[in-house]
């Protein structure tokens, strides 16, 4: 082996590292095919194909992010408004430990779905890329808009995305 | 350098590189933790703050908002 592969052989270890990360779900891809335990105890598990013929927006979220937190209410209240329109909300909570995200909910309850996903098990599957991440998805399974971060001004467009892609 | 060194010096980057991860965005919690703070002890690092500006004239620096997610 000459010093030329050596350099070779190194770059590819560093590139293999780097590269060492699932692929991000983009708008036009299947959702990921994903059952989450309930944060609530007694609650049943969420099931992502059980949801089919729904509209989703699908939210990691945890509660060390602050942007998330601005944005969880205002996502209750656009359930409420959508909900009867065949919207569901899925809000993920990445928190480890899970009872980090009961803290934040019960000063903020919400009442749509919130699973628990501590290992990022499902964060993985989706390739998240940064927090908060949302993904809209259509009735029949296609990402339709993949949002990330959350800043004032954000709902509006979150909003029309949804209202076009309702049942 | 002969091959048998580089081959050693491969071989020796590959057993370091595991230990190298990246912290996932799911995880950056771990980062906002009072532990992983450099003065975890609130009253302390207003004290050294305060001696620092005494000292140097000058404030800030120490810290940066935010816990740590890089999402604020």
């Amino acid at each position: 082996m000459n010093m030329n592969q050596g350099v070779k052989v190194f770059l590819a270890l560093f590139a293999g590292l780097l590269l060492n990360s699932a692929a991000a779900v983009e708008e036009g891809d299947q959702v990921p095919q994903l059952t989450l335990p309930s944060i609530y105890a007694d609650r049943p598990d969420i099931s992502l194909p059980a949801l089919e013929g729904k509209t989703l927006y699908v939210d990691f979220w945890a509660s060390w992010c602050a942007p998330c937190l601005t944005s969880l209410p205002l996502y209750n209240e656009m359930y409420h408004k959508y909900k009867d329109q065949g919207l569901e909300v899925i809000a993920i909570s990445v928190d480890n430990p899970a009872e980090d995200g009961l803290d934040f909910l019960e000063d903020t309850p919400l009442d749509f779905l919130i699973p628990s996903d501590p290992e990022g098990n499902a964060a993985e599957a989706f390739g998240v890329i940064g927090m908060p991440s949302s993904y809209l998805i259509s009735p029949d399974g296609e990402v339709k808009l993949v949002h990330m971060g959350f800043r004032n001004g954000d709902m509006e467009h979150i909003e029309a995305a949804i209202i076009e892609n309702l049942p | 350098m002969t091959s048998k060194r580089i081959l050693l010096l491969v071989l020796c980057s590959g057993i370091l590189m595991t230990g190298c991860t990246q912290v996932r965005p799911w995880e950056r919690g771990y980062l906002a933790r009072d532990e992983m703070l450099w003065d975890a002890d609130a009253l302390e690092r207003q004290l050294n703050d305060h001696i620092f500006f005494s000292k140097e004239a000058s404030s800030g620096g120490s810290s940066a908002a935010g816990g740590g997610c890089g999402c604020n």
